[in-house]
Formats: structure tokens, C-alpha cells, sequence
């Protein structure tokens, strides 16, 4: 306990007495945890987008011009019944045709031309977003298309393999960003407490000469290393913040809703940085001490 | 207390000591003498493990050092009070920091720290100086600071390397008082030195080095 006492002592003696080093050790950790962070909020919002765009998503089916109501009114119940359809949209002909009149607006005196209505019913299937993806859709569009009485099965198909792929490729670039500032991290206050051992390496032979412990010798570095690790992140949490902040309020010049679309990071992220600091951190300054040796 | 029995030394090819055997008992004052560079500092720095002997066994207040375990070394050294003759003061604390560090690494209370050393500050009269740096001291009085430090956490083994080195003869006179004041409360001391004067007319045994051999032993 006391021990703990003195070594907290000594490691903020030292934060102090070092403290251009440990200032720039501090911002290169929050530099690279901001990276992380930042992307990560990125990520998220990405995600965000990706999830309201799959929403809207749907399978069109195209029923035959040649099926009655009631056939039409079975088929709607067979779809009810799939487990993998959350909702079902019914789209009469005389409801697509009213609708193609009003995109074409003055232009729809093209459709008197023709006779009756060419166009067929159709049903708006909205699968659920686990199955969202492009061989799963892929199969399922297929699976469709051999029932009965529906002619075509349409789904935008280039639009969702680009959507996975780039959610994909974002997962992969996180990891890999992670990886690499995790080791980034380490090896920065795996530098400097290195630094700072090799400056008291005199301090810590006569140390030992009057008995002390490893622990004792070691605690003060660790402890150094885990406050760095810990300012870093804090660093990195306040300046992520302030650039969020920012794009909220610029961005709400541009896109007044803007409020509504960015997802914040969750408020334990404020948490999650500073103790991800304070861990990576303190195995680099574990590697550094751990060549102590009497 | 201390018992060589067939040390040999060697730094690279020099060789120090070539089996030299020899035993101090507990409680006893024991002087060690032996012109420059024949192995002094080297003996105390085999007894408090700091260097390994290549040949023969070290005992030191009933642990064989050649068993000793890493992690068992600082427990040794907790019952050895060493006067460096190179001090081995701290630059960056002060006097009275200097001398706690030995019992702040002993996990002793503050407050029980301040009151040894404050007593051992008087014995050195350095107490109107504790809060300077070494640096602001004299050779003389870095010293005293060095043996207040060896002695504050009351050892059982006193290691003291030219202690008199730099004090002039009242002074000296005043620190081997204290040395036999420990000794007499049951702490084995050693002593090293090619100052005569301190041991001749001492009445205490003497260890002669020569050329890595005990040349002789006298009573002073
Ligand atoms: N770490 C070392 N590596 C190599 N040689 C060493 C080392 N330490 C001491 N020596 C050599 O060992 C010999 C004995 O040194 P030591 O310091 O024990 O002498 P000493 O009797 O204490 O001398 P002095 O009276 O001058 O203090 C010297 O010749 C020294 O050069
Ligand atoms: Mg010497």
C-alpha cells in the first residue's frame, strides 16, 4: 500500500519533470486513437445510412396479367405466411397505371395511345434485414419467380452487392486500423518509459543495492506509462468531441436535418478510449520494464 | 556471520582472489586492509551479492548466496548496511530523502521513517542540512550521509568501504565511535581500508589482501 503510495509519488514526479516528453508521447497516443475513434464514428454513421437505404429495400414482384383477384389474394397470404417476408405491399394495376400517371405528368397523353392497361399487379416484399444479402436475395428472387402466376422478379441487385461490399471493406479497414494502432500505441510508450528507465538506470542500480524489490522498481514506470496511455485517450475523446461538434454545427448550415442523420459515438465510448489508452499503454511500458533485471 | 570457504574471483582473466577462506563471527568488528587495487571493494561487493564469486561458497547471515534466488537477493541486501565508497547518493533528493529511501523500500511508515532518520541525522550532525542536495554538500559531509544511510534501518551487517576517506581525524574519530556503538548493539561490522590509523591500536582483528591471498591476520 505504501509502496503504491510512493510509486504514484515518483511516476508523477516523473510525468512532471518529463513533461515535454510525456507531452508529446500524451498527443502522439490521442493522435492515433483520435484516427481510430474517428474512424470508427465513420463507420457507424456508414452504418447508419446503410441500414436506413436497406430499409427501404424490396423485392418487386410482378404478378401475371392473366390472374384473377382471388388468385391474386392467395398469393398474398403465401407470402404473408414466409417467415423471411417482413410486410407485403399489394400494387393494383389500376394503382401502377395512376402512378405512371403522375410521373409522367403532361406528358401521360402517350398512354391513351394505348389499349387498356399494360400494366401488371405487383406485390412489394420487404425481406428481413438479416437476409439482405446479395446470394441470399439472389436465391430467394429465384425461388419466387417459380411460383405460379408471377411473371418477372425485380430487386436491385447492383445496388445491394455495392452496399455489401462496402460494408465489408469498412469492417476489414477498421480491423486492420485497429491492429496497427493498437501496436502503434504500444511501441510509442514502449519508447518513451524505455527512455525515462535509461535515464535513472543509475537511480535504479543503487535501488537495488539498498533492496529493493522488482515491483518497487518497476510499479513507477507502469504507473507512468498507464497515466499516459489514459491522458491519450482523454486527448483523443476531447478532441474527437470538439470535431464532431463542429460538423454538427457547420453541417446544420448545409443540411438543416443533419441533427437526426449523424450518430454521435455512444457516450461510453467517452469511457472505452481512455481505458484503451491506458491498456495499450501499459504493455508497452510492460515490455520496457521487463528487461529490469538484478 | 560471514563465512568464505574457497572463494576465487576473476574479472575476465585478473584474477582477485585464488581461494582465500575466512570466517567473521556475529557481533565481531573485522577490518580489511590491502594496498590499491586488491580486491576490497570487491569482497564486500561478493557478501552483499552484487558480484558472484567464480569458485567457492559465500555465507552471509545463514543464506548460501549461491542459491540465493533473483527474487531473494533485495531481502538479503535489507540486512546489510553498505557505506559505498563511491557514495552512490542520489542527486535529485535531498539529504533526508537519501537516507529514507532505504526504509521507504523497507515499507516503513512515514512517520516512523521521519523519526530514524531525524535520530540518525543528529548522530552525523547533519540535522541543519537534511534538506539540502548532496551536491550542496562537502566530500566529508556526502559521507556521513552515505553512512547515515547505511545504518538508519539498524542491519545486522555493516559494510562500511573507506568510510573515512574523506573526514579529517575528529571526524573520523567520531564515525568510528558510531561504527563501534552499532557493533555493540550485536551488528557485525566490516570495514575496508588502507587508513592504518584506524585499526592499528584497535585491538580488533585486521585481514591482510595481498596479491589474492590473505597475507596475514592481526589483532591491531
Ligand atoms: N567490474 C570490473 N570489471 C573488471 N575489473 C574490475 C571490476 N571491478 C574491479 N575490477 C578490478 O579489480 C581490482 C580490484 O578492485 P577493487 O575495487 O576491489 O580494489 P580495492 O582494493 O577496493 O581498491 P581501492 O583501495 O583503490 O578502493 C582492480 O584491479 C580493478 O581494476
Ligand atoms: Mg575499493
Amino acid at each position: 500500500m505504501r509502496t503504491l503510495v510512493y510509486s504514484l509519488q515518483t511516476a508523477f514526479k516523473s510525468l512532471w519533470h518529463e513533461k515535454w516528453i510525456n507531452f508529446l508521447t500524451i498527443l502522439s497516443i490521442g493522435t492515433s486513437l483520435l484516427i481510430l475513434s474517428a474512424f470508427v464514428g465513420v463507420t457507424l454513421n456508414a452504418d447508419s445510412v446503410l441500414k436506413r437505404w436497406a430499409k427501404s429495400f424490396g423485392l418487386v414482384v410482378y404478378l401475371d396479367n392473366t390472374l384473377n383477384r382471388k388468385a391474386e389474394d392467395r398469393l398474398k397470404d403465401f407470402f404473408q405466411q414466409d417467415p423471411d417476408v417482413l410486410e407485403v405491399k399489394y400494387i393494383s394495376k389500376d394503382r401502377a397505371i395512376r402512378e405512371l400517371h403522375e410521373i409522367l405528368g403532361t406528358n401521360a397523353s402517350i398512354l391513351e395511345e394505348l389499349e387498356g392497361n399494360p400494366l401488371p399487379s405487383s406485390f412489394e416484399l420487404r425481406l428481413r434485414r438479416e437476409l439482405l444479402k446479395p446470394e441470399i436475395v439472389k436465391r430467394k428472387a429465384g425461388e419466387i419467380k417459380q411460383i405460379n402466376g408471377v411473371e418477372d422478379v425485380q430487386y436491385g441487385e447492383k445496388w445491394l452487392s455495392s452496399l455489401n461490399t462496402l460494408s465489408k471493406a469498412m469492417k476489414i479497414i477498421a480491423a486492420f486500423l485497429g491492429c496497427a494502432i493498437f501496436t502503434a500505441v504500444i511501441f510509442i510508450s514502449y519508447n518513451t518509459i524505455k527512455i525515462f528507465f535509461f535515464a535513472r538506470r543509475h537511480e535504479i542500480e543503487t535501488l537495488k543495492l539498498l533492496g529493493a524489490t522488482r515491483s518497487f522498481i518497476r510499479l513507477p514506470f507502469l504507473i507512468e506509462g498507464l497515466f499516459i496511455g489514459i491522458f491519450g485517450g482523454i486527448i483523443s475523446c476531447l478532441a474527437l468531441f470538439g470535431v464532431q461538434s463542429l460538423i454538427v454545427y457547420k453541417g446544420a448550415d448545409i443540411l438543416p436535418s443533419i441533427r437526426a442523420i449523424i450518430v454521435s459515438l455512444p457516450v461510453q465510448a467517452y469511457i472505452l478510449v481512455p481505458l484503451a489508452g491506458a491498456f495499450m499503454s501499459l504493455i508497452g511500458s510492460f515490455i520496457a520494464v521487463g528487461k529490469i533485471k538484478y | 556471520m560471514i563465512q568464505f570457504s574457497g572463494v576465487s574471483k576473476y574479472y575476465d582473466k585478473e584474477i582477485i582472489f585464488k581461494n582465500i577462506s575466512f570466517t567473521i563471527e556475529k557481533g565481531d568488528l573485522v577490518y580489511v586492509t590491502g594496498p590499491s587495487g586488491v580486491g576490497k571493494t570487491t569482497l564486500l561487493k561478493l557478501i552483499y551479492c552484487a558480484e558472484l564469486p567464480d569458485e567457492g561458497h559465500i555465507n552471509v547471515a545463514g543464506w548460501d548466496l549461491k542459491k540465493l534466488r533473483q527474487g531473494t537477493i533485495p531481502y538479503l541486501r535489507r540486512n546489510i548496511g553498505v557505506v559505498f565508497q563511491d557514495f552512490r547518493l542520489l542527486p535529485n533528493k535531498t539529504v533526508f530523502d537519501n537516507i529514507a529511501l532505504t526504509l521507504k523500500i523497507q515499507d516503513m511508515h512515514p512517520k516512523e521513517i521521519k523519526e530514524n532518520v531525524d535520530e540518525v541525522l543528529k548522530n552525523i550532525r547533519l540535522k541543519h542540512k537534511s534538506y539540502l542536495f548532496p551536491l550542496q554538500l562537502s566530500g566529508g559531509e556526502q559521507q556521513r550521509v552515505v553512512i547515515a544511510r547505511a545504518i538508519v534501518s539498524r542491519p545486522s551487517v555493516l559494510l562500511a568501504d573507506e568510510p573515512t576517506g574523506n573526514l579529517d581525524s575528529d571526524t573520523s574519530a567520531a564515525i568510528m565511535k558510531l561504527f563501534k556503538d552499532i557493533n555493540a548493539k550485536g551488528a557485525t561490522v566490516l570495514i575496508a581500508t588502507h587508513n592504518e590509523t584506524l585499526f592499528q591500536g584497535s585491538g580488533r582483528r585486521t585481514i591482510h589482501l595481498r596479491d589474492s591471498q590473505i597475507e596475514k591476520e592481526t589483532i591491531g
